[in-house]
C-alpha cells in the first residue's frame, strides 16, 4: 500500500559489519537470547486492549476507570475530556491512559498542567502509583524533560511560554480544564497553541453556564467537531437546556467526553451519613448574641451579620473583628460588648466538638472552620483535652501542605482546616468530617466533603454539621440547606442553577436578605422563597445533568 | 516465547553476568553484584568516581529481588513486569546484547565445516490510530541463500558457544552481509505488501474526516491559517499509518548446515 509510510532499520547491518571487523564485542548466546525474549515480553501484539494492567499489579482499578481509559484510547483516539464528578478518580484514569501510551511507545514526552497546589500530588501519584518518572518543573529546568508537571500559570508566562511552544509534545494534560471555558482568555489561547498529539482535559464541571463553554473545550481537542463558532452560537446560543433536547448534540459530545457520576459507579457503595449536631448557647452567650443582634442597628448590617456568624464560631473570632472595628470607628458600645466577650466561658460549640471527638476514640477527624481565630482556639482547646491536631490553610506553601497532611496521616488525630484548605488535598484515609461552621456557599460544602468522599475511601463517610439553636445558623440550616437536601445528594450542577437564577454568590444573596429585612419573620419568608426557587430549578435540570457518558 | 518465569530469567541474567547468587528460594533472590553490574544497575556514579579517584577497590552492593507477590513485604525489592527495576534490566539487555557471533558446538574428531548464517530479529510496529508490534526472526544462509523463519526457535535447540569447536572450520560466505540484509528486507517488504492493512485504511479514513472537520471550522477565518495548519499537522502525526522496522538484535551464526 503506497499510503503507508515504511521506516526501515538503516543502522543495524553497518554496525554489525564494523563489529565483525573489530572481532567483537559479542554477546553470549544466553544474554542474546534473553534480550530477544525480553523484547517479546514488552511488545504489544494487539491493537486493542490495555497492557498497562500487567505493569501495575499493585493498583486496584474500578470498573468505570478501566472503561474510561479503554474508551479514550480505543474509540476517542487519545483526545478526550474526562469529566467525572469530583472524587471518582480522574487522575487515575489519566494516569492509566498515559501509562498505556508510554508502554506502547506512543508517548515519549508529556506536559502536564495542573493547579499549583496540586503539582506535588500529581508527581507523587504518577511516580508511586504508575511508575511514571514525572518531575515537577523547577526554576531553570529545561521544558524538554520527558514527563514534566507544572502549573498553567507558570507555563503561560515568558520565558517559559516561548520554550514550551517550541516543543512538539506527544501528550498534554490539563487539570481543572474549566479554566479554559472562555476562548478569549490568555489561558485558552496558550493551550490552543501548544503542539500536541494526544490531549486530555480534566474537569468536574464541563458546562457551568452556557453551552458555548463546552464548545470551547472541544475546540481544543477537535476543532470543528461541533461545527464552527458562528453556527454553534446560532443553533445553541446561550441556552444550557438545549443539551437535553438535542439528542444529536448529546451524541456528538459523548464522542469526546466521558462523564461518570457517583450514581453509575461502584463508588456509591460508600455512603455519606449526615447528621446535624445542635448546640445550645449558654445564658451568657445568648446575651452577647442578642446584644449584637439588636444594638447594632447603627452600623452597616454587613458587619453585623459577620459578627453574628463569628460569635457562633468562637469568642476569639468575634472579639478580634470588633476590636479592629473599634480601632477605626471607636464606639463605647463595642468596648462594652467586648468586655462581655472577654468574660465568656469556653464556647459551647467548642466543648461539643471535644465531646464528639472523644467519642471517636482515636479515629481521624477533619474539622472545617471559617475563621482563623477559631482555628487557633480549637487547636488550643483540643490540646487541653489531650487531642493532637494540625492546622491547615490555603495560604500554606506547597511543601508545608504536604508536610501537614503527612503529620495528620501519621501522628495527629485531627486536622483543622480553614475554608481555603478545602481544595487541593485528598484525605481518603479519614472518614469523619465536622463542619464546625457551615459555609454559606453550598459549592464549598461539596468541595469539603470531596476531600474525603472520593476514590480510595473504603468506609462510609460520616459528616457532622454543627449549628447553634436560636441563631443565624439555625435559619440557614433549617430553611435552606435541609430543604434543598443539600447534604443528601451530590450537588452536581447546583452552581449552574444558581447562575441561571442570577445568583452568582449565594453568600451575598443571604446577606442581602438579612440586610433588607427588618424582622426575623421577614428573613424567614425570604429564605423560604429562595429555597423554593432553587428546589424547582433543581428538579427541572435533573435530566439535563445526564448528558455525559451514560 | 516471552518471559514466563521471572525468577528464572533474573537468575540467568545475573549468572550470565558472573554475579554470585547468595540466596534463591520461594521467589526471593539475593545476588552479590559485580562491580560492572553495580555500575550498570545501582545508579551511584559518584561513589565509583570517588573510589577510582582515591585508588581504592570499590565494594559492589548486594541486591535482593522478590518475585513472589506473597512475599512482597519482606526485605528487598518487589520486582514485577511494571517495576522500574525490571525495566532497567530489560533496557540494559536491549542496549548491550545487540550483536553476536556464535558457533554450533560439535563433538567430533573429523574435520567438520560450519556454514555462516545471518540472523536478524526484527520488530515491526504498525502505527495508525492504534499501534501493535510483531516480532520476526529470520535466518539467511550466506552460502546457498536458504532462508529460514522462526530462526530463534530453531537456534534454541542447538548447542551454541562463542568459540569454534575442535576440528571445525568455517566456510566463507558467498553472499555479502549488506546484500544478505537486502534479501531479508525484500522478503519483509513482500510480506507487508501481501497484508490487507485494514488498520491503515481505517486510520486514513479517520485522518481525512478530521482534516475536513478542521477545515470547516476555519472556513472564512483567514487570519487563523497558521493555527489550522498546525492542527492538520497534528492530525497527520496522530493518524498517518506508519510501519517501522527495528532490528532488536542479530549476528552471524556458524552452523553445521
Amino acid at each position: 500500500m503506497d499510503s503507508i509510510q515504511v521506516n526501515k532499520d538503516t543502522t543495524f547491518i553497518t554496525e554489525l559489519e564494523s563489529i565483525l571487523e573489530n572481532d567483537g564485542p559479542y554477546s553470549s548466546w544466553e544474554l542474546f537470547s534473553m534480550a530477544y525474549h525480553a523484547e517479546l515480553t514488552t511488545i504489544t501484539p494487539e491493537f486493542k486492549g490495555l497492557r498497562a494492567f500487567e505493569y501495575l499489579p499493585h493498583v486496584k482499578f474500578l470498573d468505570h476507570q478501566v472503561e474510561a481509559a479503554e474508551q479514550v484510547i480505543e474509540t476517542m483516539n487519545g483526545r478526550a475530556i474526562l469529566a467525572d464528578e469530583v472524587g471518582l478518580g480522574k487522575t487515575i484514569e489519566a494516569g492509566l491512559i498515559l501509562k498505556e501510551y508510554m508502554i506502547r511507545g506512543l508517548v515519549k514526552n508529556a506536559l502536564i498542567l495542573v493547579p499549583a497546589s496540586l503539582v506535588s500530588q500529581w508527581v507523587k501519584e504518577l511516580n508511586e502509583k504508575f511508575y511514571i518518572p514525572a518531575v515537577a518543573h523547577r526554576k531553570n529546568y529545561s521544558w524538554d524533560q520527558n514527563i514534566i508537571i507544572s502549573s498553567l500559570d507558570t507555563a503561560k508566562r515568558s520565558p517559559h511560554r516561548e520554550k514550551i511552544l517550541d516543543i512538539d509534545y506527544d501528550f498534554i494534560l490539563i487539570d481543572e480544564a474549566h479554566k479554559l471555558k472562555n476562548h478569549k482568555t490568555k489561558n485558552y489561547e496558550f493551550v490552543r497553541s501548544l503542539k500536541k498529539k494526544y490531549c486530555l482535559l480534566l474537569t468536574a464541571t464541563p458546562v457551568q453556564n452556557q453551552l458555548i463553554e463546552i464548545f470551547n473545550l472541544i475546540s481544543i481537542l477537535k476543532p470543528g467537531h461541533l461545527g464552527n463558532y458562528e453556527s454553534f452560537l446560532e443553533n445553541y446560543g446561550k441556552d444550557r437546556n438545549k443539551i437535553k433536547q438535542d439528542a444529536y448534540l448529546k451524541q456528538l459530545i459523548q464522542k469526546v467526553m466521558i462523564r461518570n457520576t457517583r450514581q453509575n459507579t461502584t463508588l456509591s457503595s460508600t455512603k455519606r451519613n449526615i447528621q446535624t449536631v445542635w448546640i445550645d448557647f449558654k445564658q451568657e452567650e445568648k446575651e452577647v448574641y442578642s446584644e449584637l443582634e439588636s444594638a447594632f442597628a447603627g452600623f452597616s448590617s454587613f458587619s453585623k451579620i459577620t459578627f453574628l456568624r463569628e460569635i457562633c464560631s468562637s469568642r476569639e473570632a468575634c472579639y478580634l473583628s470588633l476590636k479592629k472595628l473599634n480601632e477605626t470607628n471607636p464606639n463605647p458600645f463595642i468596648e462594652q460588648v467586648n468586655s462581655k466577650i472577654e468574660k465568656l466561658p469556653h464556647h459551647s460549640k467548642a466543648e461539643k466538638l471535644v465531646e464528639l471527638i472523644k467519642q471517636f476514640g482515636d479515629e481521624k477527624v477533619i474539622v472545617f472552620t471559617e475563621y482563623r481565630a477559631s482555628q487557633i482556639y480549637l487547636q488550643w482547646i483540643l490540646k487541653q483535652h489531650g487531642i493532637t491536631s494540625v492546622p491547615f490553610r490555603g495560604g500554606f506553601k506547597r511543601g508545608k501542605k504536604d508536610w501537614m497532611k503527612q503529620l495528620f496521616q501519621d501522628h495527629a488525630q485531627v486536622l483543622i482546616a480553614t475554608e481555603a484548605g478545602g481544595e487541593g488535598i485528598n484525605l481518603q484515609f479519614c472518614n469523619h468530617l465536622i463542619n464546625y461552621d457551615l459555609p454559606w456557599n453550598p459549592m464549598r460544602l461539596e468541595q469539603r466533603i470531596g476531600r474525603i468522599h472520593r476514590y480510595g475511601q473504603e468506609k462510609d463517610v460520616q459528616i457532622y454539621n454543627f449549628a447553634t439553636k436560636g441563631t443565624i445558623e439555625e435559619h440557614i440550616m433549617t430553611l435552606l440547606y435541609e430543604k434543598i437536601n443539600l447534604f443528601e445528594q451530590v450537588i452536581g450542577n447546583l452552581d449552574a442553577i444558581l447562575e441561571e437564577l442570577n445568583i452568582s454568590n449565594m453568600e451575598s444573596e443571604i446577606e442581602s436578605i438579612y440586610n433588607e429585612s427588618s424582622t426575623i419573620g421577614e428573613v424567614k419568608i425570604k429564605l423560604d422563597n429562595l429555597t423554593s426557587i432553587i428546589k424547582s430549578s433543581m428538579e427541572q435540570s435533573q435530566e439535563g445533568q445526564n448528558y455525559g457518558y451514560h | 516465547m516471552a518471559i514466563t518465569n521471572l525468577n528464572q530469567f533474573l537468575e540467568d541474567y545475573f549468572v550470565s553476568h558472573r554475579c554470585q547468587i547468595l540466596e534463591n528460594k520461594d521467589g526471593i533472590l539475593k545476588i552479590q553484584l559485580t562491580e560492572e553490574m553495580d555500575q550498570a544497575l545501582m545508579n551511584r556514579p559518584f561513589y565509583w568516581h570517588y573510589i577510582k579517584k582515591i585508588g581504592q577497590q570499590g565494594q559492589p552492593m548486594d541486591l535482593t529481588l522478590i518475585t513472589n507477590p506473597n512475599k512482597k513485604n519482606e526485605k528487598g525489592e518487589w520486582i514485577h513486569f511494571g517495576s522500574p527495576r525490571l525495566q532497567q534490566i530489560i533496557n540494559h539487555l536491549k542496549e548491550k546484547e545487540k550483536y553476536t557471533k556464535l558457533f554450533q558446538k560439535v563433538v567430533s574428531n573429523q574435520n567438520t565445516p560450519l556454514f555462516p548464517w545471518l540472523v536478524v530479529n526484527l520488530k515491526m510496529s504498525y502505527k495508525g490510530k492504534q499501534k501493535k508490534d510483531e516480532m520476526i526472526s529470520i535466518g539467511l544462509q550466506l552460502v546457498n541463500g536458504n532462508m529460514r523463519l522462526e530462526m530463534m526457535d530453531h537456534l534454541q535447540k542447538l548447542p551454541l558457544q562463542m568459540a569454534i569447536s575442535d576440528y571445525c572450520y568455517t566456510i566463507s560466505p558467498i553472499i555479502k552481509l549488506q546484500s544478505g540484509f537486502k534479501r531479508i528486507e525484500s522478503v519483509i517488504s513482500s510480506y507487508i505488501e501481501n497484508q490487507t492493512h485494514e488498520w491503515a485504511l481505517e486510520s486514513l479514513q479517520e485522518l481525512e474526516e478530521e482534516i475536513k472537520t478542521v477545515q470547516h471550522f476555519y472556513e472564512g477565518r483567514t487570519e487563523e491559517l497558521e493555527q489550522m495548519e498546525k492542527e492538520i499537522e497534528e492530525i497527520k502525526e496522530r493518524y498517518h499509518p506508519v510501519i517501522s522496522q527495528e532490528v532488536i538484535n542479530g549476528g552471524i551464526f556458524y552452523l553445521t548446515e
